[in-house]
């Protein structure tokens, strides 16, 4: 779709934010999250050269909601338009991926749908990934592939407005006046800056080279010691699922008000101890073995069989905030270490297949 | 607007039966008739409580009111029982697939029940009676704690042993004197012995425990994975295949069961805890 070139953000966020309550980035010692737009303020807005520490989910799946008001039913609350800026790729892949789940299946979620059409998407390229990132090797990349309103490209001399759907085209064309020529060698530039970011990636992940697509690596080491180790390390925070934009677990808890009663959705989290108790008692993932396997089993392999895509965008998030610093990479990594050694001793016609 | 999934239709209970000491039917009334598929169920609201997933044991050709019977196992179904008639509750659903009674046409139906595993089956076999001529016959094995744990006496011990095509067998694990029937765990009365195995399905319903044995014993028999259906137990929250916690690896319980067979389970691990 048509390119257009801005100097400062400024005047076309102030466009926006007449509209649609815009969040930005802001930075605190390194990372970054999402604040109010303030037109007041005449600072141009930061850009995160990396994603946002926060995920997209709690744009459209909040933390705690009201699912239902009975036994009168009332309206849903109507939810204003909302625009975010500094979205990457790999959050756009997360939006998708939760899609699937709210959005395209028999029953749809009529709260996330209303906030997902009120949303508009502002993403950017990434030009400074951060260690944990690991988007390439879950099909995604430094800029964003699709699923945008409007993309931004930071260059030299300003910022490269890509629209990406007719919503975005159409806002851009309202306000033509604010946009100058696309500069000469712009679009070169900013191609430049995308090629260096995902160099500077691939380098970080150089360790990471795996030659059986990770669903594979995932499901035929269900059995292994290394869930075992690594459940050694978790302190069942959850933070994981917590920070992860596609993690969408949930539960329904019902409340008693002054004269009516209303069903609750909260997130919930698989790594908890009774997320799986049913009324019995019966559990069927008792051990932190099980339920750190399902959580990668899930995201890698149930996922993937269901919606025909993986459960991770390979943001990294779930890497930062792990206080056992459980690291998702390696423990793929060793996987397919190990897959590799168990069927090599297939080959060489050992029957059993020692795991230590 | 799309409709909202987490609404409950509002309905009462009107009537309260005593099955057995710790378990109840409780006749609810729903404020729009609610049709569901045998083997489906529904989330049961206690409002301001909470709300536990439930398959109705009538018969699905009623839809003006539904009966539902209830083991005391937890925090809703303990207040549930200190309920009395009038009291209003919520009902959500029918959600999941049922059983796949049409294709059971023709066939040899082998049922293994236990305790409130019955539930289900009550429903299925007052839908396999209505149109019993269509299947082979209908073979029931069923098993509870003591005779008194029995659910449905009237009918069970009473108009079910004397319908054409429908035979039931019956054991308990402890008994008294007046019991004249077998004594033993459901095992003890499985062997299927003039079952035509090839041309059978079997059903399994019951406690986690009664179902695992009992299904390694028709795999023992002979039966197929892709023949013996389970009905499963798991914690269903949302019932519409999206809060996760009912999933037993890819499959959502609430979606994709409650009525799964075990050929699609088998590779998973814990699937009877």
């Amino acid at each position: 779709m048509e390119t257009f070139f801005l100097s400062r953000l400024r005047p076309l966020f102030d466009v926006i934010a007449e509209q649609r309550e815009l969040y930005v980035p802001h930075s605190e010692e390194g990372h970054f999250s999402f604040t109010r737009y303030d037109s007041s303020q005449t600072r141009e807005i930061e850009f995160n050269e990396l994603r946002l520490c926060q995920p997209i989910k709690q744009f459209l799946f909040p933390l705690r909601e009201i699912a239902a008001v009975f036994p009168e039913p009332t309206e849903s609350p109507d939810i204003k338009p909302f625009a975010i800026y500094g979205l990457k790729d790999c959050d756009l892949r997360a939006i998708q991926i939760l899609d699937k789940v709210f959005a395209e299946e028999e029953f749809c979620d009529p709260s996330y749908l209303q906030r997902r059409e009120k949303m508009l998407i502002i993403s950017s390229d990434c030009y400074n990934p951060s260690e944990s990132c690991f988007c390439t090797m879950m099909d995604g990349d430094v800029f964003p592939q699709a699923g945008y309103d409007l993309n931004i490209s930071k260059i030299k001399d300003g910022y490269i407005v890509q629209a990406g759907s007719d919503k975005g085209l159409l806002l851009l064309r309202e306000n033509e006046s604010l946009f100058a020529d696309v500069p000469h060698a712009a679009l070169s530039e900013r191609d430049e800056n995308r090629v260096q970011a995902r160099k500077q990636l691939e380098n970080m992940l150089a360790d990471y080279q795996f030659d059986t697509p990770i669903n594979h690596i995932v499901n035929e080491g269900c059995q292994s010691d290394i869930f075992d180790n690594e459940a050694k390390g978790c302190v069942e925070c959850q933070a994981c699922t917590r920070i992860c934009p596609t993690c969408h677990c949930f539960y329904l808890y019902d409340e008693k008000q002054k004269d009516y009663y209303q069903k609750m959705k909260i997130w919930d989290s698989c790594v908890r101890l009774d997320y799986a108790t049913v009324a019995g008692g019966e559990n069927p993932r008792k051990l932190l073995t099980n339920r750190t396997l399902h959580r990668l089993m899930h995201k890698f392999v149930f996922f993937l069989d269901r919606y025909g895509i993986q459960m991770c965008v390979g943001c990294g998030r779930c890497i930062d905030a792990c206080a056992g610093e459980m690291n998702i990479r390696d423990v793929l990594k060793k996987l397919y270490e190990e897959s590799k050694v168990n069927n090599s001793k297939l080959k060489n016609g050992q029957k059993s297949v020692p795991t230590d | 607007m799309v409709k909202n999934p987490y609404q409950p239709i509002n309905a009462q209970i009107v009537d309260i039966i005593d099955e057995s000491p710790t378990i109840k039917s409780f006749v609810i009334e729903p404020e729009e008739a609610i049709s569901f598929k045998t083997g489906q169920f529904v989330e049961l609201t206690l409002p301001g409580e909470g709300e536990a997933p439930f398959t109705p044991s009538s018969s699905p050709n009623q839809t003006a009111q539904m009966e539902i019977t209830i083991m005391k196992a937890g925090h809703v179904t303990n207040l549930l029982h200190a309920c009395q008639k009038g009291q209003p509750v919520g009902i959500r659903g029918p959600y999941g697939n049922g059983y796949p009674v049409d294709m059971f046409a023709g066939k040899e139906i082998y049922i293994v029940g236990g305790g409130v595993g019955l539930a289900p089956i009550r429903s299925l076999l007052l839908t396999l009676i209505s149109r019993i001529k269509d299947y082979k016959r209908v073979v029931c094995r069923f098993g509870a704690k003591t005779p008194e744990d029995f659910i449905y006496k009237e009918t069970l011990f009473g108009q079910w042993q004397n319908i054409d095509g429908l035979e039931i067998k019956l054991t308990v694990d402890n008994a008294n004197g007046k019991w004249k029937g077998n004594i033993g765990v459901v095992t003890t009365i499985l062997k299927s012995d003039d079952v035509n195995i090839q041309n059978a399905v079997a059903i399994v319903c019951g406690p986690p425990i009664m179902m695992k044995f009992a299904t390694f014993d028709l795999v023992k028999q002979g039966f197929k994975p892709e023949d013996i259906y389970l009905s499963m137990e798991k914690n269903m929250s949302c019932g519409i295949g999206k809060c996760g916690h009912c999933m037993v690896g890819k499959y959502y319980v609430c979606k994709d069961g409650p009525v799964l067979t075990l050929k699609q389970l088998k590779e998973y691990p814990d699937i009877w805890d």
